[in-house]
């Protein structure tokens, strides 16, 4: 990784460490100091400190941790990106959640690191970064796009396109539409009588009906079942 | 049906047929019956690259191609007729006129819920992928994808995997803005003020607007005029313009 970047080398890449921590800071400070390709300008403690250091030392790079005191991590990397010509930004964080993943990526940081990284994997990725690589695992690739499709969702369902029925609601639909009852469509589904219930109560709610009668016309309507 | 083994620049055909061990094929045995196979539903307007992408996918041991359509009608009755339960529609987004891709993949989407659907389309920008999964699809994948990845891609949408093959990463952020305009869109115009935009947008006159519709003239004017309002704007170029920016219509063809 780091000769491929040596192609490009045309100087040691500028490091902003914005980090709360202070053993962590230091840690990552002399490790970049160890690396030709690395010379820390500066350090931040905060989003605000993190700012200012941007706007008066242009780094190349910023390795940004997204819990700070004050401003949030992330809000520091969506204003970082909006800038012109943005710095890159590693983020090194505690949060491996798919959400934070997703948020991160959706701000426009060019990587992703848990803290858990060994620090040389800290200053190899800082380096690449710099160099203009992307640096995610596959996994948080597919955890940032697995939420872009629960975002997906959730917008189609705020605004009241037709909800989202599961397959074993609509075997539940279908088998009410034919005049099964509660019990009758337990047995034919494999589930408890109280199952269908909370199926039953979903639909009405995805439906947006009240009670059995309106469920199915509404279906019927939407081309879910057939009636008769 | 074998891939020809011959020719030059097909470097994936020797990886695709390498690819047939039950661990390269994800853990499938390749005898199983069809009811275990992955049935997938073929959609694109041009027959070439509906045959193209037949014969890439059903040479794979694991995968059936159950039907081809050149139209969404079609697509819509292909699927009607299909008793499989594993079964997936790749829609070419190039689909258009009034039963266009975005039509096949809500009325999918709403009627067919136990059917996977991915999009596929050619130099797509972030606004037609985000229109695709806001208005269903379980995912996305790029003509220009390696052929392999494109195969995986149907694999894993049909173990309803959300999948976004091709578009780089750093796409994510511009397809999650396209959504939440969509959605806001969405919110902001009535039904029936979505659908005399959409009409709209296809270049006709307020009249031909209303014959469409089977309205009045006055009333799509009245419409049109509360849609100004609503998006901000005040003509017709830019309520469309707006709403091609959210997503709501295309201009042209994505392809």
């Amino acid at each position: 990784m780091a000769i491929r970047a040596m192609e490009t080398f045309v100087g040691p890449a500028r490091v902003l460490i914005v980090e709360d921590h202070p053993v962590l800071r230091e840690v990552v400070r002399m490790a970049c100091d160890a690396s030709p390709f690395l010379h820390v300008v500066g350090e931040a403690r905060t989003g605000e400190e993190a700012l200012e250091a941007c706007r008066t030392l242009e780094p190349d790079v910023v390795l940004l941790d997204l819990t700070l005191p004050g401003m949030d991590g992330l809000e520091v990397a969506r204003r970082l990106r909006a800038q012109e010509d943005p710095v890159k930004i590693l983020v090194v964080s505690g949060r491996t959640d798919d959400q934070t993943v997703f948020e991160s990526i959706r701000a426009g940081v060019d990587g992703y690191l848990a803290k858990t990284a060994a620090v040389r994997y800290i200053t190899d990725s800082l380096v690449r970064v710099a160099a203009g690589e992307r640096v995610f695992s596959r996994d948080q690739e597919r955890a940032a796009i697995a939420e872009l499709g629960r975002l997906a969702r959730r917008a189609r369902e705020a605004s009241g396109l037709t909800p989202h029925i599961t397959p074993r609601e609509l075997e539940i639909l279908r088998h009410l539409g034919r005049g099964l009852t509660m019990r009758q469509v337990a047995n034919r589904t494999g589930v408890s009588a109280r199952t269908v219930e909370a199926h039953i109560a979903k639909l009405h709610r995805k439906l947006g009906v009240s009670n059995r009668v309106q469920a199915l016309a509404r279906a019927a309507d939407l081309g879910l079942i057939d009636l008769g | 049906m074998a891939l020809p083994r011959k020719g030059a620049g097909r470097p994936w055909a020797e990886r695709i047929t390498a690819m047939t061990t039950p661990q390269a094929s994800e853990g499938l045995d390749p005898r199983l019956p069809p009811t275990r196979r992955l049935g997938v539903v073929v959609v694109d307007p041009l027959p070439v690259v509906r045959a193209g992408l037949s014969l890439l996918i059903g040479d794979r041991p694991d995968i059936d191609v159950l039907a081809e359509a050149g139209t969404a009608e079609e697509a819509v009755e292909a699927v009607r007729r299909i008793r499989r339960s594993q079964v997936v529609m790749l829609v070419g987004l190039g689909l258009d006129g009034e039963h266009d891709s975005y039509w096949l993949i809500r009325t999918v989407r709403e009627r067919f819920p136990g059917i996977a659907v991915l999009a596929c389309g050619a130099n797509a920008d972030p606004t037609a992928i985000s229109r695709a999964l806001f208005t269903g699809a379980d995912g996305f994948v790029d003509k220009n994808a390696d052929p392999v990845e494109f195969l995986q891609s149907l694999r894993r949408v049909a173990s309803r995997e959300m999948v976004l093959a091709g578009p780089p990463t750093e796409w994510v952020g511009a397809i999650a803005e396209g959504i939440e305009r969509r959605r806001m869109m969405e919110m902001a115009l009535t039904a029936r003020e979505r659908e005399v935009l959409r009409v709209a947008a296809e270049g006709l006159t307020a009249r031909q607007i209303a014959t469409r519709l089977g309205v009045q003239e006055r009333t799509v004017t009245t419409h049109l005029t509360r849609i100004y309002d609503k998006l901000g704007v005040g003509s017709r170029v830019a309520a469309i313009r707006v709403a091609a920016h959210a997503g709501l219509v295309s201009l042209g063809t994505p392809e």
